[in-house]
């Protein structure tokens, strides 16, 4: 051996003995086989091109970050079942610790999802569940209850507790829809009694219906002083409407939709509020789930967690619930790009 | 006289329903609310010109609802892009005609059935649209909306616009030539084929206006509105063919005129706000139209069985 190759293989050694270590040390130590190494979490998003998820995301490397372990963020550039299904296939031969997914195909994920399981893989679901036996838990951005309530007390706020709204939804069949307005109602009833839901039109999820149903209900109803447009498409409808009434804060505009669509409506102040969850939250809530999941400090039973930042989280059997949904304004809309 | 009753049985039921609200609900005729109203007809009012001339000839197209969602997200990009008004209308229009040339060269040429044909697509587009744009809202700039004109100034020359070219198809179908051969190929092409005329280039020249006419319905709703939502066509082709059957357009081709269709739109889109006047639950909507459509048809049905026997 020449001098010069020898001092590199010299500085090798140690490297190597290790890494033999390592491996000799594995059965052994098989009670904390990742404590030496960065546990990997691989982060599956409906699709990667979403500003949605984008936002997701953002909160997702904020809390990698913090709890030092490795990320794997991966999706379908267009939302697509299949592809989801073939990237949790590869993240299982690559062999990561956890799975964190918004399920495109509540069924049809669960296969593979399953199969992860069998390996040693843990599951987390976030923003769209799988069944509940393909996965931990799930990362809950709101529950029906948290949305009506938060919608009619903003109505109530805006409204100073007294006077007419009507409700613009997206179908009047659409479960999830249905679901918040009971519980609208049932906080109207029991918190405003000056306030009345005078109709409830169907939008059929597009804006420019929801347009045409808030200019007739405002020229129908003449002392209407607020609409909930409590599907995305809607708020910029009915703001438009407003808008072209020329009834900007006259009638109030509150609605559950993302800021992007709304930026404008907000800071002409046809809508004063919009309701959603915090996106980045979840993406760094969904983390340190996945995280705890992934060293074994959080198991099913457990009533809450501790999620960095965000303090400590309630958890409801296996969802763990973001909490309250946050109201963007026109003051703080501009923080927010999904 | 006979020959216009159905347009004269549309306009007195849309005059009787109009009349109800005066009395029961006067607010219904407050001027922002009725302009605002009538100026989101206009789209629906340029499909339905298109659409009675492809029922005329005996054909359907039940894809134009896709076509005006994809006509509206190109007419959105490109605006969104910073390209002047007249680019998106051109693009609008050609990816329109495009997509109507593509239906009639299948139906015409490969005598494959509308109805199929047009599912086809319909489905086809609606897909790649989902695909493309994931239901994306598209942020207009300043200058779109109302052509960058006041309120009323945008909806005054929508409505102007959409009548004259009503005016101007209803008269180029009943007067010339070139329309009178829609309704010969719609009542017999082979009668048709014998006297000279060219079913086939007829039957796509009608798809092929159609898509025109789509790709321009799609700007006009563009124009209205500071966004695009490319759910904007979902159901569209309904709202047409309802418009044009209920104002006496035969599905059975040949026969019908654009004035039908012109006051049938207008009765069935009088329906939806009249129940928001008179305070009737939303839940009734669709049953009444559906009603009004199936009595527009049992009455075709009845005039077909008299004038056979």
């Amino acid at each position: 051996m020449k001098r010069s190759q020898f001092i590199p293989a010299l500085l090798a050694l140690p490297f190597t003995l290790l890494m033999s270590c390592e491996k000799s040390s594995a059965p052994v130590g098989a009670d904390h086989p990742k404590a030496a190494k960065k546990l990997t979490i691989a982060f599956l998003p409906k699709s990667k091109g979403n500003s949605y998820f984008i936002a997701c995301e953002k909160g997702a490397r904020e809390a990698v970050q913090e709890l030092g372990a490795e990320l794997l963020f991966d999706g379908p550039t267009n939302t697509d079942p299949a592809k989801q299904n073939e990237i949790v296939e590869n993240w299982m031969t690559l062999g990561v610790d956890v799975i964190a997914v918004a399920c495109e195909n509540r069924e049809g994920i669960a296969g593979p999802l399953k199969r992860a399981q069998e390996k040693g893989i843990k599951i987390v679901t976030f923003d769209s569940d799988t069944t509940p036996d393909a996965r931990s838990f799930f990362v809950n951005q709101a529950t029906p209850q948290g949305i009506g309530e938060a919608l009619m007390d903003e109505a109530a706020r805006l409204c100073a507790e007294e006077g007419e709204f009507a409700i613009i939804t997206a179908t009047l069949t659409a479960a999830n829809m249905n679901e918040w307005r009971k519980f609208i109602e049932a906080r109207l009833a029991e918190r405003y009694p000056k306030m009345k839901l005078i109709d409830t039109k169907p939008c059929d999820d597009q804006k420019d219906k929801a347009q045409a149903e808030t200019t007739n209900l405002i020229s129908a109803n003449p002392n209407l002083k607020c609409i909930m447009a409590i599907c995305s498409p809607a708020v910029p409808g009915a703001a438009e409407a407003v808008k072209q009434a020329g009834k900007a804060g006259i009638v109030k505009v509150v609605g559950l939709g993302l800021p992007s669509e709304n930026k404008a409506y907000l800071k002409d102040g046809v809508t004063q509020s919009v309701i959603l969850w915090r996106v980045a939250d979840l993406g760094y809530l969904t983390i340190q789930a996945a995280y705890a999941v992934g060293t074994g400090a959080l198991e099913v039973g457990s009533k809450s967690i501790h999620a960095g930042k965000l303090g400590e989280i309630q958890i409801d059997g296996t969802s763990i619930i973001l909490g309250k949904p946050f109201v963007f304004t026109k003051d703080n809309v501009d923080q927010f790009d999904f | 006289m006979k020959r216009y009753s159905r347009e004269l049985t549309v306009a007195i039921a849309l005059s009787a329903l109009l009349v109800w609200l005066a009395i029961f609900a006067p607010h219904f005729f407050q001027p922002q609310p009725l302009l605002a109203r009538l100026t989101a007809q206009v789209p629906v009012l340029v499909l339905t010109i298109g659409m009675s001339v492809v029922i005329i000839s005996r054909q359907i197209d039940i894809s134009v609802g896709s076509q005006f969602g994809v006509c509206a997200v190109v007419a959105g990009l490109t605006s969104a892009a910073g390209a002047p008004l007249s680019l998106a209308l051109i693009a609008a229009t050609l990816t329109g005609t495009a997509m109507g040339a593509l239906n009639g060269f299948l139906v015409a040429w490969l005598g494959l059935p509308s109805i199929v044909v047009s599912l086809a697509t319909m489905v086809t587009w609606a897909e790649v649209l989902r695909l493309f744009q994931q239901g994306r809202f598209i942020n207009l700039p300043a200058g779109v909306q109302w052509f960058g004109f006041s309120q009323f100034v945008g909806q005054a020359s929508l409505l102007f616009f959409a009548l004259g070219l009503l005016g101007a198809m209803a008269y180029f179908l009943k007067n010339r030539t070139g329309g009178r051969h829609f309704y010969a190929v719609g009542s017999d092409s082979e009668a048709a084929r014998l006297a000279g005329i060219n079913p086939k280039g007829v039957t796509m020249l009608s798809f092929v206006l159609m898509g025109t006419l789509t790709g321009l319905a799609a700007f006009c709703n563009m124009v209205q509105s500071p966004q695009v939502d490319p759910k904007c066509g979902v159901g569209l082709e309904m709202k047409a063919i309802a418009a044009a059957v209920v104002g006496g357009i035969a599905v059975t081709g040949g026969r019908g005129g654009l004035w039908g269709a012109f006051f049938g739109l207008l009765l069935l889109a009088t329906i939806n706000p009249a129940l928001t006047y008179m305070h009737i639950d939303a839940y009734w909507e669709k049953a009444i139209q559906g009603l009004v459509i199936l009595l527009a048809v049992i009455a075709d049905g009845l005039r077909t069985k008299r004038s056979a026997a």
